[in-house]
């Protein structure tokens, strides 16, 4: 029987950058993948004379060699940064809500975001500058947690971070109103939600501000082709560095000791048994202690359950035989919304038949050699806040998802201005059963467990250590300790695959 | 001076509700219930039924429709639906190679999930359909493939008459949408026009006269016979603005040659780009003197050293060495055979229809790759 110091399950985002941190570390490493390319859901495809971008929208926090973010820093320190051409995200975005006689553009940077703010709602000057400032100290505080890797000094956060311990408990909204911020700033600064999934009465402040601090101050990136490129990049990195990488292979199986319910093996589709003491899952503990593990512990399957699945994901995506001139369509990044109370809005995102939110890109004007001259390329994305696609069977299927790509059409078209309808060259839907089939999440889920205010950010880093129960077993990906995004799936597979390797270094 | 939040009267009231946020979600984990968690989801479950991967399926019924095409019928064993229009790979051990086709589905939608039967048409043309129409049995065990492929009307883009034209063998998607149009299982309007030698070669005439209705005509076309009731020649624009006067989009499915012929008479008629589909064809062999190479195909933790034929895909060099490889659309598109080049040289089969940054990391799709050296790929398990 093969063996390998860890085994790497799902070569998503998370997963790809664990194995590299276990490599660095010395381990030998099997990264198994059941799809036949890397990424999860960061790849691409292609219809036509387009390469669509499957998933994402910009990534956060990379920033630019000057002005580096993160993510740079962690690609730098993987060593792939330099393996992928990228390109820079013009302005942040711009947010619609017609029933609310919304519409604003907003830009990179904190002053040219502050100035254009005020110009929307002059009133929202101290509460807006309120804002940065508490969100640089959140990303300070997060700085120095990183540092420390989690080991925090209380004198030090006490003295030095008391903004972030004093917002770290609240809400959004709850921090908003604490600051007075008046209610259409609020609605223009909280546009960034969906891309958490959870509203702004529930959703962290420090999880929402250190997003959006990371946006406004790094701005965002893509990378030129397409997310596959990172993909890509990561696996090239891996098979330098003497990792193994097998496609078309499931896990199905893990197989843990019968003394101290640790992990021994994988057994792989077909039946191979791979030997080893570490596994980093790169997928759902729903999927992993739902069926992957023949003995769970009663306290695990509580704590699973206790979980909530988050957003299940929808997308169209459309090349148009005109350019995004003739088609009228000026921006890159869209939210279009029914209504700017979060709260609400994720209520009439539980059914196909009242979500009518979209997050919608059209990559040529960020990169406008995307797809051929005279052409566009765009992504319309919703999430559904409820299982409403478990009631479409497979015969009403087909129908479903055609209704409701041209809702999504119909609702940016009337929103924007723009018309598109009658270019539509190329055609592909994704709904969340296309999810669930390629990457195996339950319910079509593309966010992890949901930001719920009591299992946001900072309480799951707290319990880092203390979720960790199964001993050889972490998770990385959207559904552990950093949440759900790509920037948080790279960091998460950053701490896990560093963690193994002290797991590994000290079983010696 | 820097701001200070506050937001309950006294600040460290905010510092308890901190360090509680622990607590908080350590009662919530251990009060959840210990219900054993779900094995499977319902979204999850019907994508099982779009797609259901690879199932092994039982012959159950073959009949013979010309002198050179038969039906073969296959008893699914999981519950699967699909697009009329779609394909599906049938594969099966020939002697000592493993080996697949596409075949486009003759059968409807709802056969396949009510009846669990779908239906492949082939016709005699190759290495894999000689060998299926001298051995292939009622009873014998095969794997099918998920159903696959665009070749499928798109409410949202095409318009609402569809102007099939089928050559050959190319019949079999269209026999499919008209049996789903009348099933209901797709809503469009189709006029088909079938081009075939003589009358004799026509596969599915019967069957195809009975499904006409409104949303459902067959014009046929006959290049090599006269008779009454069938148009001669080739399919012209003349031709199809006699039984069209609608705007249409048009799907093609047949060989090379004849959507070569076809697209100059569409073009005439305005119906290009968006409003033109093509199925694409199986690549074949290379017109070139086989010269043979060592093709080194790393699967797994395994190594084989194979020989590879400058004038064969690599994809067939490996199927003919026994090598269990992913294959579907052969036709270089679908990139599920997507295998890392470790060293040599090749040649794609027309347009790169790659990833742009397969191209830059060196992915190859096999099916539409020839060797021009000795070569090393790293292949994922078929």
């Amino acid at each position: 029987m093969e063996k390998y110091d860890a085994v790497v399950i799902g070569a998503g985002n998370g997963g790809l950058v664990a194995a590299i941190r276990l490599l660095q570390g010395g381990a030998k490493v099997l990264v198994v993948e059941k799809h036949n390319l890397p990424g999860g859901f960061a790849t691409s495809f292609r219809r036509g004379r387009f390469e669509f971008e499957a998933s994402l929208h910009e990534l956060n926090d990379f920033g630019t060699k000057d002005n580096s973010g993160d993510v740079r820093a962690l690609f730098d320190s993987l060593g792939v940064t330099d393996k992928i051409e990228w390109l820079e995200i013009p302005e942040a975005y711009r947010v619609i809500s017609k029933e609310e006689k919304i519409d604003a553009t907003m830009p990179f940077g904190v002053k040219n975001f502050i100035d254009k703010m005020v110009s929307y709602v002059p009133e929202s000057k101290d509460s807006i500058e309120k804002f940065f400032e508490l969100a640089k100290n959140v990303h300070a505080a997060q700085a120095y947690t990183n540092s420390v890797n989690g080991v925090t000094d209380q004198k030090v956060m006490l003295s030095e971070h008391a903004n972030f311990v004093k917002v770290g408990s609240y809400s959004v909204n709850e921090v908003l109103n604490a600051i007075k911020m008046p209610k259409k700033a609020k609605d223009i600064l909280n546009a960034y939600w969906c891309y958490l999934g959870a509203h702004c009465d529930d959703l962290s402040f420090v999880h929402y501000a250190s997003m959006v601090y990371r946006y406004i101050t790094k701005g965002a990136s893509m990378p030129k082709m397409r997310s596959h490129e990172i993909s890509l990049a990561l696996v090239e990195r891996i098979r330098e560095l003497g990792g193994d990488i097998w496609f078309n292979t499931e896990a199905v199986k893990i197989i843990t000791s019968k003394q101290d319910n640790g992990v021994e093996g994988v057994v792989l589709n077909g039946g191979r048994e791979i030997k080893t003491r570490h596994v980093i899952a790169n997928c759902a503990p729903h999927i992993v202690y739902g069926r992957m593990i023949d003995k769970v512990p009663e306290q695990i399957i509580r704590e699973t359950n206790a979980r909530k699945l988050a957003g299940r994901g929808f997308t169209l995506f459309l090349g148009l035989n005109k350019s995004a001139d003739e088609l009228g369509i000026e921006n890159h990044n869209y939210f279009l919304y029914d209504t700017m109370d979060t709260v609400k809005q994720y209520e009439l995102m539980k059914t196909i038949k009242n979500n009518r939110a979209q997050a919608t890109v059209c990559l040529n004007r960020a990169y406008p050699e995307c797809s051929p001259k005279g052409t566009t390329m765009m992504y319309f994305t919703t999430l559904f806040m409820s299982d409403d696609w478990g009631n479409v069977t497979a015969e009403n299927y087909f129908k479903t998802k055609e209704e409701y790509a041209k809702e999504m059409i119909k609702r940016f078209e009337q929103d924007t201005g723009s018309k598109i309808m009658d270019s539509i060259e190329e055609i592909s839907i994704a709904t969340p059963m296309t999810y669930a089939r390629y990457c195996g999440h339950p319910e079509g889920d593309i966010y992890g467990y949901e930001s719920q205010y009591w299992d946001g950010l900072t309480p799951r880093l707290l319990m880092m250590a203390e979720d960790h129960k199964t001993r050889g077993l972490r998770f990385a990906g959207g559904y552990s300790m950093r949440l759900s995004g790509y920037s948080s799936a790279y960091f998460s597979g950053d701490i896990t695959g560093r963690q193994t390797v002290g797991d590994i270094k000290k079983e010696g | 001076m820097a701001y200070r939040f506050k937001k309950q009267i006294f600040g460290f009231m905010d510092l308890l509700r901190f360090k509680k946020m622990v607590k908080v979600r350590r009662e919530k984990l251990s009060g959840a219930p210990s219900t054993p968690l779900p094995k499977t989801y319902k979204v999850n479950e019907t994508a099982k039924i779009l797609h259901p991967g690879n199932q092994s399926v039982k012959l159950i019924d073959i009949v013979k429709d010309t002198a050179d095409t038969k039906t073969y019928t296959f008893e699914l064993t999981k519950k699967t639906f699909f697009r009329a229009g779609q394909y599906a790979v049938l594969r099966s051990n020939v002697g000592e190679s493993l080996v697949s086709r596409p075949y486009a589905i003759s059968s409807s939608p709802l056969t396949a999930l009510k009846e669990g039967k779908v239906s492949l048409t082939i016709k005699k043309a190759g290495f894999f359909s000689d060998w299926m129409f001298k051995n292939a049995k009622v009873g014998d065990e095969f794997t099918l493939g998920a159903p696959f492929g665009q070749f499928y009307y798109e409410p949202l883009k095409d318009r609402k008459t569809v102007v099939g034209i089928a050559g050959g063998s190319g019949i079999t998607p269209f026999y499919s949408m008209a049996q789903a149009i009348k099933e209901g299982s797709e809503e469009f309007k189709l006029i088909l026009f079938y081009g075939a030698k003589t009358e004799k070669d026509l596969i599915f005439k019967k069957e195809l006269d009975s499904l006409v209705s409104d949303n459902f005509k067959v014009i046929y076309v006959l290049s090599d016979e006269k008779k009454s009731g069938y148009e001669e020649g080739f399919i012209t624009k003349k031709i199809i603005e006699k039984y069209v006067t609608e705007e249409f989009t048009a799907m093609l499915c047949g060989p090379d040659a004849m959507y070569a012929f076809v697209d100059k008479e569409l073009e005439k008629m305005n119906v290009t780009g968006k409003y033109l589909k093509h199925e694409a064809n199986c690549i074949g062999v290379r017109d070139v003197k086989p010269k043979k190479y060592k093709l080194k195909v790393n699967i797994k933790d395994n190594s084989y050293e194979i020989e590879a034929s400058s004038d064969e895909t690599l994809l067939v060099s490996m199927e003919k060495a026994g090598l269990k490889v992913p294959s579907r659309c052969r036709a270089g598109g679908c990139g599920y055979c997507h295998s890392k080049l470790i060293s040599g040289q090749f040649s794609i089969a027309g347009a790169d229809k790659r990833r742009l940054a397969d191209a830059k990391f060196s992915y190859i799709h096999p099916c539409c790759s020839y060797p021009d050296s000795d070569m090393e790929l790293t292949v994922p398990e078929g």
